[in-house]
This record gives C-alpha cells, structure tokens and sequence, in this order.
C-alpha cells in the first residue's frame, strides 16, 4: 500500500473525527447530565449549517463568523426550547423514551422545515478559500477541511475549560455524577440542565457548520450524523468529553482509512459493525475511568 | 434553632415518618437513632429538602422552611454529609472540596475554606489531585465532610459517617465531629454506633418505623432498659 495515501487519509481521518468530536461532546452531555438522549442534535448542527450557508450565500459572511454568531444564538433559543419541551418531559417517569420520542418529533420538524426553505438539494459551504489547500511535501490539505477542525478543536477545548475550570462547570460534572450531593450543595438541577442542553445545542450548531466545511447536506443528513453521534458517544462513554473526543477521532481515522481502502459500499459496513461489536463488549465505551 | 413539628413524610402510599416532632437548639450535638428503615435518612433529607413534607413544619429561626429546595436551604447554613458519602467520583479530592462552596453566599471564600480543610484533614492535601473515587472509606468521608465544612454549615446533618470504616477510622472521625461542635457547629448525628454516639451527643431521639418512640439526655438513654436491649445487645 502507499506510504502517502495512508497517511493522507490518516489525516483526513483525524480531521473529520475532530468534527464528531466536537459534535458529540454535546450529545453525550445532555445523555450523561440529563439522561434526555436527544435524537434533534444533528438537525440543530444541520440547522447551523445552513444558516451558514445562506449567510456566506446572501451576505458574504465567513463560516468561522457564522459559528462565533451561532453559539450565543443557539444558546438562547436552546434555554427557551428546554423551559418550552424539554423541562415538561423530565418529570416522566422513563425520561430516556420519552426524551428520544420528543426529540424524534423535534428533528423531523426541523428536517422539513430545513426542507422548505433550502430546498432538497445537496449544498456544500464554499468560503472565498475553499478551493485553496496546504501542500506540503506530497500531502494536500484543503483549507476549508482545516478550518473545519480548527474550529472544532477551538469549540472542544473551550467546553474542556468550562467543565473543568468554571463553577457552572464544574456544577454540570457534579449534576451528572451525583445528582442528589449536587443539589444538597446548592446546583439548582433544572438550571444546569438548561445550560447544558443549551450549550449541547449551540455546540452541535458550531459543529454541524464545521461538518459542512468537509462534507456536502441536505435536509435529511442529520439521520446519519445521528447515527455517527450514537457511535462517538458509546465508544467514549456518555457524559465523558475526553472520552468523546478520543473516541471522535478513533472513529474519524478508522472512517479515513476505510474510505480510501475499500470501496464505497463498505464503509459504512465497517464503522456500523464496529459499532455493535462495541455494544456487545464495551457497552460502557472504551475508557475505565469516568474521566470529565 | 431548628424545630421540626409533627412531621410526616411518604413515598407513595407508605407513610416513612409519621408525626415527627424534634427540637434541636443552637450549639447543640444531638443524637438520631434507630434500626435500619426506620426513617432515620428520611428525616435529614425532609430537612434538607430533598423530599417533599406530606405534613407538618420544619422552622429554622422562626422561618418555615416547608416547600424550600435544597440549593436554596444550604443557603441558610443547614448542611448535610449524606449517608453512603454521596463524592463526585470522578472529580478530584479538591474539586469535590470546591463544589462544597458552591452556593453564592460562601464562594468568595472558597480558597480560604481550602486551606483550612487542608490544614484540618492533611491527609487530603496530599491526595488533592486524586479522583475522589479512588480513595479509602475512611479517606472518603474526610471529603465528604470536608465538603460539608466548605459551605460553612451552621446545622451540621452527619448520616450514619463511620458506616463501613474500621474502628480506628470510625473513632477519628467521632473526634472530628466533637471537634466542630466544640467550635460553635451545631450538629445532628445519625448513626448505628449507638454507644459511642450517645457517649459523644447531648440529647438523643429514637425512631421506629417512622414513630419517635424515645427521647431524653444521652446519659438516660444510655441507661434505658429499651435503648440497652435493642441497640447495645445488653
Ligand atoms: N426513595 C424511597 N422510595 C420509597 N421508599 C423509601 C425511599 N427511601 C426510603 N424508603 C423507605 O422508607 C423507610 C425509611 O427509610 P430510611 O432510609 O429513612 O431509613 P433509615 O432509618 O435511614 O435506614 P438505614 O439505617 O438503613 O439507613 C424504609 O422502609 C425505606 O424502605
Ligand atoms: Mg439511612
């Protein structure tokens, strides 16, 4: 096999898996936190990314403003969704089923809404530099690809700082860990629940414009993107954003490699039988620790 | 300080205290206990807000505390080591320490708090990096209550601390309780050792099956023929 296209790949790999990364952080957030598994997290990352695409399309703004703007925006709108849908559901009894039913409801909504107004057809966000590329020695790296992941690092490692250095932070790991000790020191679990479902929501809008930087849309892309978040979260473990991370690039890589060495119908073979074969030995994802 | 009137309190159908009255005032280290299920984690967590009051009031400086959640009661400095320790397993020693001083009004001093735990249980200094999860039983509920000093507890509610330490443990972490009664905290213990918790507290109450069936001075209840043939096996 060749060196080069190994590598290339390998790379590629590393950059998509920082895009799931930083997808899935939010998705094993509200999962870990709120046990509210929310099956609209991708078409809210869809969202995103065509409200960056209309944005760049009609008024020349740059995707890396568009998901600065997207993150406070989102972030509201997601505290008014939670008071609105999702606070009424967590007093039911199975909150798991009767979060992903919601939410199921929720994403098809916004599919058909993304629908009316973008229109079916595949986009793809095309930036005043998207056909340029790094090249050095024999690799190519497109610079909307790096962008991309540039901005997927930047957005996983501002959540890493929240969670581990600020009180709200803190109170978020807190809330998931021991829900009960967390209330008798004074979190207020309907508050943290808000925020962490907003900044789950606002994340998977700065990652779905992300995402759109590497691959084209639609209207029903979020379904596989859901797909790829189940993976993520369940090879990382719910609620770990380390383990999230490290298991957005594993899965990245090994969806890298597989693209560029077996033919299109077996890629998605491949990383969907990964993804039982974990559930059936690692149900709880590869890492021992519940680390942040 | 506290007063807890005619209190009951169920889960679903089955009544788990049934008009529970204690009284306890300021400076005081009073003394909870009886068998297992009989209501006795109940009662703190009625206090503390963590389950809803069916009937009755609970006063706290002439202020009804009935309704209140508990991120708002610690607030007022009523504090509770949960039963079982209840640590952030997967946060560090310090962090856990941190989150004590969560609430608004003792989290400007929450580095100083810090260093006074450090400095009152060292042993956790040196593990401050540690997941808090990884430690001993005994190292475990020095957090807990190093957590519970971070929010500058005025009530004190200890559920059943020396659970599942070894003597040696069990008999430090009495002398630490003792300690901070002496320095003004006003505490509410809850325990199976009964002879060493009576040896330590004031006053004492008994429940059984979610009825005060005995209350009185530490030193008649150590004499109680009641108290002598259920909890001390005499
Ligand atoms: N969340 C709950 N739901 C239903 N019943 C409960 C719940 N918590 C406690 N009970 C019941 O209420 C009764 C009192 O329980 P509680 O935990 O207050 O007893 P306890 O005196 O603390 O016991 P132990 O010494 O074992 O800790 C028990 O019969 C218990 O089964
Ligand atoms: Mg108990």
């Amino acid at each position: 096999m060749d060196a080069v296209l190994i590598f290339q790949s390998l790379i590629s790999g590393i950059m998509m898996g920082m895009v799931y990364a930083l997808l899935g952080v939010g998705f094993s957030l509200t999962w870990g936190v709120m046990h509210v598994i929310h099956i609209s997290h991708g078409a809210f990352g869809l969202l995103g990314a065509y409200a960056a695409y209309s944005l760049l399309q009609y008024f020349g703004v740059d995707p890396i403003a568009s998901a600065a703007m997207s993150v406070p925006l989102l972030f509201l709108m997601a505290c008014g969704l939670y008071q609105l849908l999702i606070r009424p559901i967590t007093r039911a009894k199975n909150i798991i089923m009767a979060s992903m039913i919601l939410t199921f409801g929720l994403a098809i909504i916004l599919e058909n809404i993304m629908a009316l107004i973008w229109k079916a057809d595949p986009r793809v966000l095309t930036p005043a530099y998207s056909s340029g590329a790094l090249i050095v020695g024999p690799f190519y790296f497109q610079y909307p690809h790096l962008v991309g992941f540039g901005l997927s690092l930047v957005g996983i490692t501002a959540l890493y700082l929240f969670l581990k250095k600020t009180y709200t932070g803190m109170a978020v790991r807190a809330a998931w860990q021991q829900p009960e000790a967390a209330r008798l020191y004074g979190v207020n679990l309907f508050q943290i629940s808000m925020i962490t479902f907003a900044l789950a929501v606002s994340t998977a809008g700065a990652g779905g414009i992300c995402l759109a930087l590497l691959n084209s849309f639609e209207p029903h892309s979020h379904n596989l993107w859901l797909i790829y978040l189940f993976l993520v979260v369940i090879v990382g473990g719910v609620g770990n954003v380390i383990g999230t991370a490290l298991a957005g690039l594993i899965i990245g890589v090994i969806t890298g490699l597989s693209m560029a060495f077996l033919p299109f119908q077996w890629v998605n073979l491949v990383t969907f039988g990964l993804l039982m074969v974990f559930l059936i030995f690692r149900p709880h994802g590869i890492f021992k620790q519940e680390g942040l | 300080m506290l007063s807890v009137e005619n209190l009951t309190v169920c889960y679903g159908q089955m009544k788990a205290l049934r008009s529970v009255s204690i009284e306890i005032s300021a400076g005081q280290m009073v003394a909870l206990i009886g068998a297992n299920g009989s209501g006795k984690t109940t009662l703190l967590n009625a206090i503390s807000g963590l389950v809803p009051i069916e009937e009755g009031r609970i006063i706290w400086e002439d202020q009804s505390l009935n309704g209140f959640p508990p991120d708002k009661l610690c607030r007022k400095g009523i504090i509770q080591v949960p039963e079982g320790r209840k640590l952030f397993p997967s946060m560090t020693v310090e962090e856990n320490l941190i989150m004590g001083a969560y609430h608004p009004n003792v989290r400007k001093k929450a580095q100083e708090s810090l260093q006074k735990v450090f400095s009152s249980f060292p042993r956790l200094a040196d593990r401050r990096r540690q997941f808090a999860g990884s430690l001993s039983g005994g190292e475990q509920q020095m957090v807990a209550m190093g957590r519970a000093l971070m929010a500058k507890p005025r009530l004190l509610m200890l559920d059943e601390p020396s659970l599942g330490l070894s003597p040696k443990a069990a008999a430090e972490i009495f002398e630490i309780i003792r300690e901070l009664n002496k320095e003004g905290i006003t505490i509410l213990l809850v325990s199976q050792e009964v002879m060493q918790t009576l040896a330590i507290t004031t006053y004492g109450y008994v429940l059984e099956n979610g009825v005060l069936v005995l209350q009185g001075d530490c030193k008649q209840l150590q004499e109680d023929p009641k108290v002598k043939t259920s909890y001390l096996g005499m």
